[in-house]
């Protein structure tokens, strides 16, 4: 029995050519010979691109100075963007009474971790009531007359903290009207349905500009004689409007999503339409929504920009107005653009990013 | 077990067991008309004093009422207009530039948007890297900006082009300036009638040789190479007519005269900004729906494809993008719907499509809003609809066929 011990070689490294940094190269920049072209091409132009673009935007850019005099290097200009910050983010809001301004960002931004971080027994009896309220206290909060603080109207609220507010302040409206309206589209009511129907499709179908036009032309014609409506309020009328339409069509698909056992074992259990409606359905509803509502939000986010068309001072409109100022007048609409561009672009990619991931949690197919 | 009656059984038991007995308001058919007649109380006095209320501001502003504006004349020039205008042409005259002009930047914008998007759509599936990489940053960039912030942007970028003197010059045939883009135009001479007949007939011809290939391929399996001979056809039949009639055509070049281009074609650069920023945006959004129409369709039939040894290309071509064209196009009709829409972003750079030219200056002049804005809206919905009946008639014909 002297059998030899067996004893396996150490194994070989796999090939150069099939793991690591020159395989992956290989396989990923240089397997086909279209694919070495196209790889020298866009090489070769990022190559020549880059460096003049990170120059102009960071390298010799002035970023430092109170006035456009200071601009003295060749490259960007942000001089322009950090003496009218206070302007882009908060409009012509006091400067004394900016804390209300940030105060209601935070309510808004302390409403929503509340839905996240509280236990589920209390989300539902603090959060869903703090969202319905919230447009209202902040409302409240910036116009001030009516607790008694300094009162600022309308036409100095601005800047970017208006494109937010206005945005989350529609959205939280237009949930139960736009939940209304697909409860009305799927009901066996028919003139219930074929209300809910043209409301739908008459703001889903209408440029919402055109809405804003009506907004500031048409809807002060609507009202009797002797009252007017504030112009920002009716902009949060039509926004809250076209916001329900979005959102009806989110819910009934969310609607169509929910399998008929849910209902049926509501029915059994002897649950009213109420009951069967909100306690049931809704939830589940909400849930595989919540990709298509963030994706809703952040169109109606992208939307409030449009409002410099009727001359809303939003963000844009902050920008271009400070591009006419007479001590401004050096040509920064590319700094003030591009400044806009990325803030806008930063909310909306980490909200669709936020909605990928929810969605990736809630895929549980296995297709591919 | 059963022999204890629960509370609910003897209720039950108790409660006299007949139809009748229902609550007249507990039955659901007698709820939905109260609700529904409560619906129609409410939108009839809604409505009601809507419209009284309408009526008596237009009478105490000194709006007029009716359509009869539109055969007064306009008095204001228009930008750029597909048909004859002058200043003294009615307001009816104007809506229909309007119209034509929102449908020339609703199809141009159509065209180059499915051509990026498709492009940027496939391309996130190439192998190579590098193109993966440009086409996910092409989507997250320009989906996430608002569209309005992007005309305007390139309108600006336009407006630092140089002046007309010093314009930018391909081949002294095209030029771009800050006024515009300018190309030679074709223009036909006596004869160029035979050449446009022989282009319909080869377009005719390529259909049938499609037809005819197709039934072959069904019958005996030969394939018939129909991509070069259409390209051979269509290329060839006018070539032919064209030289056979002498070449009855001349290029019409734009040239400096004064301080601006004549001749050719003028393109303005409020059309060719807004172009670009709404073939940009929404090509971003049909690469989107192209990508996850690819990525609807299962593995398995690119694997069943490559097992019967097709070459890459004709999988993608033949397999993948018809299966996933039942996703896409959907998607496609929103995308559209909602390019028509954004149209009226012209207004920020004052191209003079129908929003900004009858919704905003015929309008300010007029000053019945009711009237402008229903029929503007109007147009709209018949345009979308248009583009709904087509799509929903090509989407029958890719739905999955089930026997």
């Amino acid at each position: 029995m002297s059998a030899k011990e067996f004893k396996p070689l150490p194994a070989q490294p796999a090939p150069v050519t099939t793991t690591g940094p020159v395989a992956w190269v290989r396989d990923n920049l240089f397997s086909s010979a279209f694919n070495i072209a196209a790889t020298i091409i866009i090489a070769a132009s990022l190559v020549a691109a880059l460096p003049g673009m990170i120059d102009w935007l960071f390298i010799s850019a002035n970023w430092s100075g109170v006035t456009q005099d200071e601009c003295v290097k060749d490259g960007a200009c942000w001089v322009f963007i950090s003496a009218w910050s206070q302007q882009i983010f908060y409009g012509s809001y006091p400067t004394d009474e900016i804390w209300r301004v940030n105060l209601s960002l935070l309510l808004l931004t302390a409403v929503i971790a509340s839905s996240f971080l509280l236990s589920d027994r209390l989300r539902n009896k603090i959060s869903i009531p703090a969202f319905l309220l919230l447009p209202f206290v902040c409302l409240l909060l910036l116009d001030g007359s009516m607790i008694g603080l300094p009162p600022v109207t309308t036409d100095l609220w601005g800047g970017f903290s208006l494109n937010v507010l206005l945005a989350a302040a529609s959205i939280i409206i237009a949930f139960p009207f736009g939940f209304l309206w697909a409860l009305g589209r799927r009901s066996e009511m028919p003139f219930a349905r074929s209300v809910s129907v043209t409301c739908i499709e008459f703001f889903r179908g209408t440029p919402i500009l055109a809405l804003f036009f009506m907004g500031s032309v048409m809807l002060p014609l609507f009202f009797p004689a002797g009252v007017t409506v504030d112009k920002l309020l009716r902009v949060w009328i039509i926004l809250i409007l076209f916001m329900s339409a979005y959102m009806a069509e989110v819910f009934r698909s969310g609607f169509q999503a929910i399998p008929n056992g849910q209902y049926e074992a509501a029915d059994s259990i002897g649950l009213g339409y109420w009951q069967k409606t909100l306690l049931i359905i809704f939830p589940q509803v909400i849930k595989v929504s919540m990709p298509n509502i963030l994706a809703t939000f952040v169109m109606v986010f992208k939307n409030t920009v449009f409002l410099l068309v009727i001359a809303v001072p939003e963000m844009l409109q902050v920008i271009m107005s400070a591009l006419s100022n007479s001590n401004w007048l050096g040509g920064h609409a590319i700094e003030g653009y591009l400044f806009v561009g990325f803030i806008f672009w930063a909310c909306c990619f980490s909200m669709s990013l936020l909605a990928t991931t929810i969605e990736k949690k809630l895929d549980t197919s296995h297709k591919n | 077990m059963f022999s204890k009656k629960t509370t609910e059984q003897i209720k039950l038991e108790t409660r006299p067991n007949s139809a009748g007995a229902t609550a007249f308001y507990n039955n659901p058919k007698h709820r939905g008309w109260i609700y529904q007649t409560a619906l129609f109380v409410f939108l009839i006095g809604f409505f009601y004093s809507i419209i009284s209320n309408t009526l008596d501001n237009m009478s105490a502003q000194g709006i007029k009422s009716g359509f009869s504006f539109l055969n007064t004349s306009a008095g204001f020039d228009v930008l750029m207009s597909l048909i004859p205008f002058e200043t003294t042409d009615s307001y009816t005259q104007i809506f229909i530039i309007g119209i034509l002009n929102t449908i020339l930047v609703s199809v141009i914008g159509i065209i180059f948007s499915t051509i990026l998007g498709f492009i940027f759509g496939i391309a996130y599936f190439s192998r190579n890297w590098l193109i993966k990489q440009i086409a996910i940053v092409y989507v997250e960039i320009f989906r996430n900006i608002p569209v309005i912030l992007q005309v305007i942007f390139w309108y600006t970028v336009f407006n630092a082009l140089p002046i007309a003197r010093e314009s930018l010059n391909l081949g002294d045939t095209i030029f771009l300036n800050v006024t515009g883009l300018y190309f030679p135009m074709l223009v036909g001479e006596s004869g160029s009638g035979f050449v446009y007949s022989a282009a319909a007939v080869a377009i005719v011809s390529v259909f049938i040789l499609k037809r005819w290939a197709k039934k072959r391929q069904d019958l005996t399996g030969e394939q018939f190479p129909v991509l070069w001979a259409s390209l051979g056809i269509l290329a060839g039949l006018p070539l032919l007519a064209l030289l056979v009639s002498g070449i009855p055509f001349h290029l019409d070049y734009p040239a400096l005269k004064g301080f601006n281009f004549r001749g050719g074609v003028s393109v303005i650069p409020e059309l060719i900004s807004l172009a670009i920023a709404l073939s940009v945006y929404t090509g971003a959004f049909i690469a989107e729906a192209v990508r996850a129409g690819i990525q609807s369709v299962p593995k398995g039939q690119t694997e069943a494809a490559r097992s019967i040894g097709l070459k890459e290309s004709k999988i993608m071509s033949l397999i993948v993008v018809p299966q996933s064209m039942r996703v896409i196009t959907p998607m496609l009709n929103s995308e559209y719907q909602s390019l028509v829409k954004n149209t009226t972003i012209a207004t920020a750079i004052g191209y003079p499509e129908l929003f900004t030219v009858f919704a905003g200056s015929a309008l300010n002049q007029v000053g019945q809003a009711i009237e402008i804005m229903f029929m503007t809206l109007a147009i709209y919905f018949i345009i979308n609809m248009v583009i709904s009946v087509l799509m929903n008639h090509f989407n029958k014909r890719t739905e999955l066929s089930t026997r």
